[in-house]
């Protein structure tokens, strides 16, 4: 856990980057800076490692104060990652991930050992570990930077807008990286960055900075969205943000619609029976095939099998147990049947929901989230 | 310090202000021999320079002359000459200009070259033509460098103008080379002064000419990128 | 042709080409070093080394004789001050051409300031340097030469005897040798950096 407490950044001519930020950081969790340019952030950042060294304040890592510890010592227990890279142009990328250790005195045998593992872990291709930095692309030589971040296994890593450099494409991989890299090591990780999509995708809190270098809003993202703190954090966050919020609240909740549904084997009279405007027809395995328009049905024999039936596309399907609300709206959006097919993992339909179904559904996660909100303190504090 | 003394005694001595060998014959000399080298090289040099930099054709005769050139001896050069076409005015001139072209073509070369080419992009952007761009936009750019290259030939021009005393030239160097033939060692002495007096006050003369022609921004872009 | 004389003058002139580079390289790092750190140290040292390599090197040769004769080292000690002149700026170019990003990681990860250097700045700078060393090394073989109107032995003697006998042929041969001199060792440079730098791009 690291802990800001009063931290002030002065510098010689008078600006304040950073005045009297207290903040903490939970062990185990991502904690996004995010904020306008000059608002204070990569300067605190770099207070953590003491790149910058503070005017005012403690700074406490799991109990201990950076400034008393040897700067060099220091560092080699927190890995940092910065938006160019740093890459050293004259070391193998091998050779870059295994720097630490190196300096840690480590074999060589075993630092290149723990370089392999590394890469393995940030999905490169074992074959680069020979080359240098300049044959690779600019998306994995952010990733060997990730790796010889890791490579002591320090418990902080701090990374200054990392991923800014690349297209984004290349940036959506990236971040995918870094939620399943965390997910599975659970490093106390503090991130910078001007992008509030990015940290909204990727933090566990999130820190809204106020130019001057004082917190607007220290929350969850999802809390972020649902209440903003102010006007300030409210125009910070952007366009949309009722339905950027509904990625946070899981399709789970959604009572769907399992009966307005028939197989390809029954017939025109089945599916008339059931009067709704819609009927979705299953395959002989379950899987959503199309949909029958009521209008269409009341035209044709009734004999006739469902699967002879001309039939509206299914379009974008959604899984209940593990896309968001907002995929699930998104999908009944893109319908021309006003209708989006909840699927199973392997492809077998759930049910339906409609317009009406979401509407709840949402009501239901939103009032949650707000009862959840409004029990334990807001600003620092883990959800 | 015997050196010291030895050149201010010979220095005091009337006998150096007057008289056909006196000082300041000698010191106009040498500022003739290297002044007009000086110019013929430019006159060659600049425009070879500016050209190949603006065009880009030709520019990897230039980086080999910028290589290869400090190579050439300048005694050897002087030698030379004299024994193939005896002591005429082009005996010294031909090697005087020979080293004084190459830093001034490879500076002008580089200064031209150089020039950021969003700001030629924008040159043509706006309509200019490629002599437009030249005078307006890159030459006064690429002055920091050319100034420089016209500097350090200078500096050439002094230092083989004193060389070229042996291969019997006027100018400063004739103190020393006759000193040294003679074992006067006071004219040695005050010779050698006389001459990096001169090399600083060619010096200082390039640096105020480098005040009043390079505009003040570019000056201290120049001084911080060196 | 007097051979075993080409060869011996050969000899000497490498030697009084040679040596003024290296030193001038051994005092240029630490120098160098301590410029690129400290701003304000390489604010005089810079129109120090550009006035001190404006002066022609038969007035240095000469002020010298005083204190150490007619000597190698009348030669080498102003070749080592003109090599000195274009080595230090060189070391402070190439230090400074280290990127940013590059020595900022190097310093979060744990390196200290010595470290640093020696690991990361200084292999980073080999091509820079070794350019300034070039230059250093050709200027010095060719002013060498120079030496010999003060009667310290080089390839010079060949112009100043062929001059003296009205003979062509052997300033040709003394020029030659001197170019060729100063073409090994500048293409030996241009080898040993490419051996010193195995990740510059081909």
């Amino acid at each position: 856990m690291i802990t800001f407490d009063h931290v002030t950044k002065r510098y010689p001519d008078g600006t304040v980057a950073v005045d009297a930020l207290s903040l903490e950081i939970p062990a185990g969790k991502t904690m996004v800076l995010v904020g306008p340019s000059g608002c204070g952030k990569t300067t605190s950042l770099r207070m953590i490692n003491r790149l910058i060294e503070p005017t005012d304040g403690t700074i406490l890592i799991d109990g201990q104060d950076v400034l008393a510890a040897n700067p060099a010592q220091l560092r080699r227990g927190i890995g940092y990652v910065i938006q160019q890279t740093g890459l050293f142009p004259h070391r193998t990328i091998e050779d870059n991930i295994a720097t630490v250790p190196l300096l840690n005195h480590w074999s060589k045998a075993k630092a290149r050992a723990r370089s392999r593992e590394l890469m393995e872990l940030v999905g490169l291709d074992l074959q680069m570990a020979k080359r240098y930095p300049h044959q690779l692309s600019g998306g994995q030589q952010q990733r060997v930077g990730v790796a010889r971040a890791l490579a002591a296994d320090p418990p902080v890593l701090l990374m200054d807008e990392p991923f800014s450099a690349v297209d984004p494409i290349v940036r959506a991989s990236l971040q995918d990286e870094l939620l399943r890299l965390q997910a599975e090591l659970r490093k106390t990780i503090v991130m910078v960055t001007h992008d509030v999509e990015e940290a909204i995708k990727v933090g566990d809190i999130v820190a809204v900075f106020r130019p001057g270098g004082h917190l607007a809003q220290v929350d969850t993202p999802e809390r972020l969205l649902g209440a903003p703190a102010d006007d300030y954090v409210t125009d910070f966050v952007g366009f949309d943000r009722g339905i950027r919020r509904l990625s946070f609240f899981s399709a789970d909740g959604l009572d769907l619609d399992a009966e307005a549904m028939a197989g390809e084997s029954a017939t025109v009279a089945d599916a008339r029976a059931l009067s709704v405007p819609w009927v979705l027809v299953l395959d002989s395995e379950r899987k959503p095939r199309g949909w029958a328009a009521s209008a269409d049905l009341a035209s044709l024999p009734a004999g006739s099998k469902l699967a002879d039936v001309p039939l509206a596309p299914i379009g974008h399907t959604f899984r209940p147990g593990y896309d968001s609300l907002r995929s699930a709206l998104d999908a009944t959006v893109l319908s021309r049947t006003e209708r989006a097919v909840g699927v199973a993992a392997d492809g077998t339909v759930l049910g339906v929901t409609t317009y009406e179904r979401l509407r709840s559904a949402i009501r239901a996660a939103e009032e949650a989230a707000d009862l959840q909100a409004a029990g334990p303190a807001r600003a620092g504090a883990a959800p | 310090m015997s050196f010291l003394s030895f050149a201010w005694n010979w220095l005091k001595s009337p006998a150096q202000w007057h008289g056909s060998g006196d000082i300041p014959i000698r010191l106009l000399q040498h500022l003739g021999y290297s002044g007009l080298s000086l110019l013929v090289a430019a006159l060659i040099a600049l425009p070879a320079g500016i050209w190949i930099g603006h065009t880009g054709r030709g520019g990897v005769v230039v980086v080999n002359i910028a290589n290869a050139w400090r190579a050439i001896p300048t005694l050897g050069l002087l030698v030379l000459m004299v024994v193939l076409i005896g002591f005429s005015v082009l005996a010294w001139l031909v090697p005087l200009v020979v080293l004084a072209i190459p830093p001034i073509l490879v500076n002008a070369y580089e200064g031209v070259a150089g020039v950021d080419p969003d700001l030629r992009d924008s040159a043509r952007g706006m309509g200019m033509t490629g002599w437009q761009s030249l005078r307006k936009v890159e030459l006064p750019v690429a002055l920091p460098l050319i100034m420089l290259g016209l500097r350090t030939g200078a500096i050439f021009v002094v230092a083989t103008a004193t060389i070229a005393a042996e291969i019997g030239l006027g100018g400063l160097g004739r103190y020393i080379i006759d000193g040294l033939s003679q074992s006067n060692y006071a004219e040695v002495a005050g010779g050698a002064v006389l001459v990096v007096l001169l090399a600083l006050l060619v010096q200082v003369i390039f640096v105020v000419l480098r005040f009043l022609v390079v505009p003040a921004p570019l000056r201290t872009a120049a001084r911080n990128d060196g | 042709m007097n051979w075993p004389l080409l060869w011996q003058y050969t000899g000497a002139n490498a030697l009084l080409g040679v040596l003024p580079a290296v030193l001038g390289l051994a005092i240029a790092l630490p120098l160098g070093v301590a410029c690129a750190r400290w701003r304000w140290f390489y604010v005089p040292i810079l129109p120090l080394t550009t006035i001190l390599y404006s002066i022609p090197s038969l007035a240095l040769f000469v002020v010298l004789i005083d204190y150490t004769g007619l000597s190698n080292t009348t030669v080498i000690i102003p070749l080592t001050l003109f090599s000195l002149c274009v080595l230090v700026p060189n070391v402070v170019d190439g230090l400074r051409s280290v990127p940013q990003p590059v020595r900022q990681a190097a310093t979060a990860m744990g390196f200290g300031p010595m470290r640093r250097l020696i690991r990361v700045e200084l292999p980073l700078a080999i091509p820079v340097i070794i350019a300034g060393l070039r230059i250093a090394v050709v200027s010095s073989i060719s002013l060498a030469s120079v030496g010999q109107l003060i009667g310290v032995s080089s390839l010079g003697y060949f112009f100043l005897d062929g001059f003296q006998r009205d003979f062509p042929e052997e300033i040709y041969v003394g020029g030659a040798a001197i170019i060729a001199l100063a073409l090994v060792c500048d293409l030996l440079l241009v080898q040993t950096r490419r051996l010193a730098t195995p990740w510059s791009r081909r």
